[in-house]
């Protein structure tokens, strides 16, 4: 029936909806439960979504702009450790403030979307939007405080020399998508309850504390200069932090998604 | 003798409040006689940690009692957050024991410490469990949601206070070489009052939820 109502809408039969039973090679399991057709369907969606929508993903931009612009006025000349700690106080509510609205959809939407994916394909969608969403907040953050408040100053306690690199990005850039990922299944469970905006931030930042300890401490060996040896068991920490969140999300996404 | 743990239980905790007062031990510089906080702060951890691990296993089976269109298992959810309340109970036992041991033996009753740390995100976690409840009205959501967040955030806090702690440098006994209960530190003596202060903790403990428990199921009737 379902197949009919899409073919009336869009003239033609489709395409991800029809399926093949069984396990081969070609198609082992895991890809069997996700379709990564239907998976690439939604993040197409999603973006057409957001530049249709006057508020789309402008909203937490502006959001990062606003807060950072704030740290500038209240500190000047902040030193490393501030410095760090502001950026990513900046960066963890600019991504609670884009995810909050990950999930925000209409009934008619979700009804719509519940009938061409499966739980693990919307949440994985969702995730992967939530997660380039935050690093496009991330890095926006990371240009406005050069910006606005300048690179840290060195400090006469800091030993080593201070200068952007390409582990401080790494390990920014894998702290913003471990954030997202632990903050995509929070968003769908607070999309569940009424009023659930202002619960989230409640729901995730004590669950952001292993990631952001993690983060923080990455970022501050990176930016204060020391070898990629002493980053990568971070980074590792980081890439654990980023697992996790996704594959526990997809084995509880379907329980939630029943009611 | 359905019942003899709960006996075995209160007669191991009689046992240890006596001999972990009484008994002697070792003489240890700083440490003292504050040493004997070992029996009665160490066991709330245990404790919390099994009722938090009972509380897992509820909300999961809560869960499973959906699958095939069946009806949820609201009994289920009732015992996930009695476990759950018992639990954070034991959370601030274990705190304020560690609490008044910080403060005679390091000086100041909170540092930030990263098993410090990691009690308080415990607590911030369940409270947050505790109001995700009471926001949803409809008895079988909530009872779906909380038991999801259960599991997600029970995984995440061990990782915390499990692995984060071991990574960074710490006061607390275990961390940085200060002797804990490991193999080469514990003295004999102190194990025999030390393993049964656990095992009685933890059936009392055990106990207590399963009386929030029947309790929560009369007044549901």
């Amino acid at each position: 029936m379902f197949k009919q109502i899409y073919r009336k809408i869009h003239g033609r039969a489709p395409s991800f909806v029809t399926e093949k039973r069984g396990v081969s090679l070609r198609n082992p399991y895991l890809c069997h439960m996700l379709r990564w057709k239907a998976v690439r369907h939604l993040l197409y969606w999603e973006y057409e979504m957001e530049y249709r929508r006057s508020n789309g993903w402008f909203l937490p931009v502006l959001f990062t702009a606003i807060v950072g612009f704030l740290c500038s006025l209240v500190v000047r000349d902040p030193s490393p450790t501030t410095w760090l700690a502001l950026l990513w106080i900046t960066i963890v509510f600019s991504a609670l403030q884009s995810a909050a609205r990950a999930f925000a959809a209409t009934d008619a939407e979700w009804l719509y979307m519940n009938q061409l994916v499966r739980p693990g394909e919307l949440l994985l969608g969702k995730a992967l939007t939530n997660t380039m969403n935050t690093l496009v907040v991330t890095w926006t953050g990371l240009l406005l405080f050069h910006l606005w408040l300048g690179w840290p100053a060195q400090g006469p306690a800091e030993g080593s020399t201070i200068a952007l690199n390409t582990g401080f990005i790494i390990s920014i850039s894998l702290g913003a998508v471990a954030i997202a990922s632990t903050l995509s299944f929070t968003a769908a469970l607070a999309s569940k309850i009424q009023r659930g905006t202002s619960l989230m931030a409640i729901l995730s930042l004590p669950l952001l504390l292993p990631t952001l300890l993690v983060a923080m401490r990455a970022s501050k060996l990176a930016l204060l200069g020391e070898p990629w040896i002493l980053l990568y068991p971070n980074w590792i920490g980081e890439i654990v932090l980023c697992a996790l969140p996704i594959s526990l999300g997809a084995l509880l996404f379907p329980y939630l998604w029943r009611a | 003798m359905k019942n003899l743990w709960k006996i075995l239980g209160a007669a191991l905790v009689g046992y240890t409040l006596i001999a972990g007062l009484l008994f002697d031990v070792p003489r240890l510089v700083i440490l003292n006689e504050t040493i004997r906080n070992l029996y009665f702060h160490v066991p709330m951890w245990f404790t919390m940690i099994a009722l938090l691990a009972g509380s897992l296993v509820y909300s999961f089976r809560l869960l499973r009692s959906g699958d095939q269109g069946r009806l949820l298992d609201l009994n289920r959810d009732r015992q996930a957050k009695a476990f759950a309340e018992v639990a954070m109970i034991f959370s601030l036992l274990g705190l304020f024991t560690g609490m008044i041991w910080a403060k005679a033996t390091w000086g100041a009753y909170w540092t930030a410490d990263p098993k410090l740390n990691g009690t308080a995100v415990t607590l911030l976690i369940y409270a947050a469990y505790f109001i995700l409840r009471g926001s949803i009205d409809d008895a079988e959501k909530r009872a779906r949601l909380a038991a999801v967040y259960n599991v997600f955030a029970f995984v995440l806090m061990i990782v915390f206070i499990g692995i984060l702690p071991r990574m960074t440098d710490s006061l607390h006994p275990g961390n940085g070489g200060n002797p804990a209960f490991g193999n080469y530190d514990l003295d004999n003596r102190m194990r025999m009052v030390f393993y049964p202060a656990a095992l009685g903790w933890i059936l009392i403990g055990w106990w207590i939820a399963q009386l929030r428990v029947r309790l929560e199921n009369l007044s549901a009737q």
